[in-house]
Formats: structure tokens, C-alpha cells, sequence
């Protein structure tokens, strides 16, 4: 499956275009993230805990946009946009989205 | 007052909103799915695309913005599985059925609104996602959820199919 | 380019689990997480408590019951030390300098406040018939200062403060709601065997200072009579933090049995005074 932001993929061509495929997950840190952010609020310094947490989301929606897109028989994702919001307290959506297309 | 009595109240009042709240957000999701699946077969014919470049077979005659909007309320329920999920962590379920049903009924409004206007697809395709926060002693809670899908609606001499 | 219509899989982007599951899972994990660590942390507070030597408690809580003016004046206060002291000379070693105020309201109910001093209200004072039954009441309460169990409850009840605060601070109203439940649940039983001990205590000491004691348990046979039994009282003994006062007048009975104290003896009537309105 090729992901591309790009809306022709370089060396192939577009056969048959699809509708929007989207993959999202929503995610919560737990308490003891919450703790570790706290005190590197004081200090200061990259929140690893968190950038792990979101990182592992990302590629979650990613797989989850390349499922639906599988599903309907396409080969190839273009311009595929990411989104994050905050939807709790504590809590991110993490949200990828593209069109599915069947390249030759 | 009976301190029997008492701990019942305290335990079973929260409990019986919960159970309130769970019937009723079930039950208004599994009808919003019913109505979204019905919806989708029949606009599925209108093409609704990421993407910005027209193939140039495609003769355009009208272009226009086209937007779709909806915000989904959180019934108790969510909120409260959601906040437990907040302290262990990991993916919040209950909120991803929510985001689903969003994301799908805006993307109809928006494919509705293009076909009321005689557009025959919609390009350039974007989803914007924002939280609805509620009035709660803490000021944080989630009232719901707004996702808002806009794009170029284009009127085409052509069919694109 | 041709365009395909399909519609894609379902269920890709939610769930398929049963949120009632999810809901079981999560709330029995975090109730019994948390009674969990509130037994944890009240275990380390009894061991450390003993700790606290009387002349430092005395220093840190002694202002907590400060003489004043006002219960000077009252003559209730004055007749209830001097039991106070006669009951207190008993117990040899005793590192306080024990103090008694009179505090208005309708419950029976005696307290004993870190530091030394003790509170006792009206509702108790006018529900005692005699002497003897006031000092089996004072003798439990010092018992409880024997057992440092004023100190332990003031422990668990900041060991418990402090998980309910990390928790709640997650999950929002429902759920600190729900923690707080458990855990009063969960401190429910560990008072009554101090409870019991400080009964024994007291016993002792009306036994040291009467030679017998009669009367001493009739207070509670009172009370236990006043309030409902059943089923609905039982599950309030569970709750409440003493043990029905029925099962404390047949434990003090049997304590009396096996020390081998007599039941039988005069009964000293009351030398409270009422206070003029």
C-alpha cells in the first residue's frame, strides 16, 4: 500500500479513484504520565512519555486508514492529511484521512 | 440518617444516571448509524475526494464551497468511561464511535449541501475536528464534539463515472 | 480516471467490545485498586504510629484543647475532670495531662482528641444514670489513648485523603464519588477491634477504681434498646464505626467473666450538675 501526501504518485498513474478513507484512534495518557508531565512542566525538557504515546496513535490511524482502504480493494493512499484534537481532558484524537485510489 | 441508607443513595444514585445514560446513548447511536448507512448508499455515487487536481476529461462548468457540520452531544456514559480511561490509559472506545458517526454525518451534510447545488463531486476534501466544552465545577468537562467537512463543490457537463 | 463508489469495511474505526464490559473491567480494577492501597497505607501508618513519642504528640496537638475562659466557668467541666483523674490515677504511667470539655449536642458521644483531651456532649451526659457508667465511657476513651488509636485514625484518614486526591483528580466528579465510597467502606472494619480493646481498657479501670462493675455496661444496653435491630440494624452496625451496642454489652460481660470482677456492687449516682440557663 503507498501513502503519499502528494496527489500523483511519481511513475505510476491514477486507474480508479475511491472515496475518503479515514483512520482515527483516541487516546488517554495514564496517571503516571500525567505525574511525569507535571514535573517536567517544572524543569522543562521533551515530554518522551508523550511523545511515544502519540507517535504509537499516529501509526495506529495510519494502519487503521490503510485497512479501510484495503477494504475497498485499493493499492495506494494520496494526500493524506493529519489532524489532532483534544477531545478530554487528557485525551487526543488522532486522526489521518486521504483518498484511496488504485494505481497501475 | 440510616448509614445503610445513606451509602445505598450515594452508590445507587450515580448508578441509575449511568444506566439512564446508557440505554439512551445506545439506543440514539444505533439509530444514527441505521440512518448513516441508509444515507451513504444512496449518496455514494457522488464522489467526494481529497485531492485538488481535476482530471482535465473533467469539463467544469460551476465551482462553489460546500460545507457540512454536526456536533454530537457525550451522554454520561462516554464521559464516565472516558474519565476512568484517563487514569490507566489506553485507547477510549467509547469516544471512538462518536468521532465515527461525526465524521460521517458531516461528510454527508457536506455531499447533501453539494448535491442540493447541483454539484456533481466535491474536491479538495477537509475534516476539522473540535471539542464542545461543557459548564462543569471543574470547567473541563466534554459537552461534545463538532467535525466539519468542507470542499470545492464542481458542477460537471460530464458525469465523472 | 474512473470513479468507484464503495462504500468501505465497517467496524474499522470503533470498537466491537461491549462498553458494559469495558465498564465491569474498569471500575472494579480502579475500586479495588484503591481500597488496595488505602490498606497498604493504613498497614504502614499502624506500624509507624507507636512510634510517636506522647511527649512529641502532647507538643505538636496539646493546643487542640486549650483551657478557656468559658469551660473554666462550667461547673460540669470541674466535677468531670476530677473522674477524669480518678479514673486516669490507674493507669500508672500515662504521659498525659489528660483534659475534658463539655461539647453542646443532642448525639451521645464521646471524643478523644490527639494531645489529651477529651470531648464529651450533653446527648451523653443526659443519657447517663449513674457514675458508674460515665467512667466505663471516660475509661474507653482513655483506653483509646493507651492504643494511640487517635493518632491512627488521624493517619488513615490523610493516607486515605491522599489516594482518593490522586485518583479523583483523573476521572472527574463520578468517579471521586465512587472512591470515596470505597473508601469509607474500607475503613469501616479496621476500627472496631480498637474499638473493642479500649472497651476492655475502660473495664479495667472502673474495676480499678470501684472494685466492681456493676452498672458499667447498662448504658449501652440503653442504647442498644433505643436504636432498631434486624436486618437494617445490622447492616448499620456493619457501617457504623463502633459495633452495635448489643455486642459490646456481651463483650464487656465476658471480659468481666474471665477476669473474674464482680457484677454486683453500689451504684455512685452522678455528681454533674446540671448548669443553670
Amino acid at each position: 500500500m503507498i501513502i503519499s501526501t502528494t496527489e500523483n504518485i511519481p511513475g505510476h498513474n491514477v486507474k480508479k479513484f475511491f472515496g475518503v478513507v479515514s483512520g482515527s484512534t483516541v487516546r488517554a495518557k495514564h496517571i503516571g504520565r500525567d505525574i511525569m508531565a507535571g514535573l517536567k512542566n517544572l524543569i522543562g525538557g521533551e515530554l518522551k512519555g508523550y511523545t511515544e504515546l502519540l507517535q504509537e496513535s499516529r501509526d495506529d490511524a495510519l494502519a487503521r486508514m490503510v485497512q479501510e482502504a484495503e477494504s475497498l480493494g485499493a493499492n495506494a493512499v494520496v494526500n493524506v492529511r493529519f489532524s489532532t484534537s483534544s477531545i478530554a481532558q487528557g485525551a487526543a484524537e488522532l486522526f489521518a484521512y486521504g483518498t484511496a485510489v488504485q494505481v497501475d | 440518617m440510616d448509614p445503610a441508607l445513606e451509602a445505598l443513595i450515594q452508590l445507587g444514585a450515580p448508578l441509575a444516571l449511568l444506566a439512564l445514560a446508557f440505554f439512551t446513548g445506545r439506543r440514539a447511536e444505533r439509530r444514527h448509524y441505521q440512518s448513516i448507512r441508509a444515507r451513504e448508499r444512496e449518496l455514494c455515487m457522488l464522489p467526494a475526494v481529497t485531492f485538488r487536481q481535476i482530471p482535465s476529461s473533467w469539463g467544469v462548468d460551476g465551482v462553489g464551497l460546500v460545507t457540512g457540520s454536526v456536533v454530537i452531544s457525550v451522554d454520561h456514559f462516554k464521559r464516565f468511561l472516558a474519565g476512568l480511561r484517563t487514569l490507566v490509559g489506553g485507547r477510549i472506545k467509547s469516544y471512538e464511535t462518536l468521532l465515527d458517526r461525526a465524521r460521517r454525518e458531516a461528510v454527508l451534510r457536506c455531499k447533501e449541501q453539494a448535491r442540493a447545488r447541483g454539484y456533481h463531486a466535491v474536491v479538495n476534501l477537509r475534516l476539522e475536528t473540535t471539542r464542545i466544552a461543557g459548564k462543569s465545577r471543574k470547567g473541563n468537562a466534554t459537552a461534545g464534539v463538532e467535525v466539519l467537512a468542507f470542499g470545492t463543490g464542481l458542477e460537471l457537463r460530464r458525469d465523472p463515472r | 480516471m474512473e470513479y468507484d463508489g464503495r462504500l468501505p469495511a465497517e467496524g474499522i474505526n470503533t470498537s466491537d467490545e461491549h462498553p458494559l464490559r469495558e465498564f465491569a473491567l474498569l471500575v472494579g480494577g480502579l475500586v479495588g485498586a484503591a481500597v488496595a492501597c488505602i490498606a497498604i497505607a493504613a498497614l504502614a501508618i499502624d506500624r509507624l504510629v507507636p512510634l510517636l513519642p506522647p511527649a512529641l504528640e502532647a507538643r505538636w496537638f496539646g493546643g487542640w484543647l486549650a483551657p478557656d475562659a468559658e469551660a473554666e466557668s462550667d461547673p460540669r467541666t470541674a466535677s468531670l475532670q476530677t473522674l477524669l483523674d480518678r479514673l486516669a490515677r490507674h493507669w500508672s504511667d500515662h504521659p498525659y495531662a489528660f483534659r475534658v470539655a463539655v461539647l453542646d449536642d443532642a448525639e451521645p458521644n464521646a471524643i478523644a482528641l490527639p494531645g489529651g483531651g477529651i470531648l464529651v456532649t450533653t446527648g451523653l451526659l443526659a443519657q447517663v444514670a449513674n457514675e458508674n457508667e460515665l467512667a466505663l465511657v471516660l475509661g474507653h476513651e482513655l483506653g483509646h489513648y493507651h492504643g494511640r488509636d487517635h493518632l491512627r485514625g488521624l493517619g488513615r484518614g490523610l493516607a486515605t485523603q491522599l489516594v482518593l486526591g490522586a485518583l479523583s483528580g483523573g476521572g472527574g466528579e463520578v468517579v471521586a464519588g465512587l472512591a470515596a465510597t470505597a473508601g469509607q467502606l474500607a475503613q469501616r472494619g479496621f476500627d472496631r477491634s480498637q474499638e473493642s480493646r479500649a472497651d476492655a481498657f475502660g473495664l479495667a479501670l472502673v474495676h480499678a477504681e470501684y472494685g466492681h462493675v456493676a452498672g458499667a455496661g447498662d448504658f449501652f444496653t440503653r442504647l442498644a434498646e433505643s436504636r432498631a435491630t434486624g436486618a437494617t440494624g445490622r447492616l448499620a452496625g456493619y457501617l457504623a464505626t463502633h459495633p452495635l451496642h448489643a455486642d459490646r454489652v456481651t463483650a464487656l460481660h465476658a471480659e468481666a467473666a474471665a477476669r473474674g470482677w464482680a457484677s454486683e456492687g453500689p451504684l455512685t449516682p452522678l455528681a454533674i450538675p446540671t448548669p443553670s440557663k
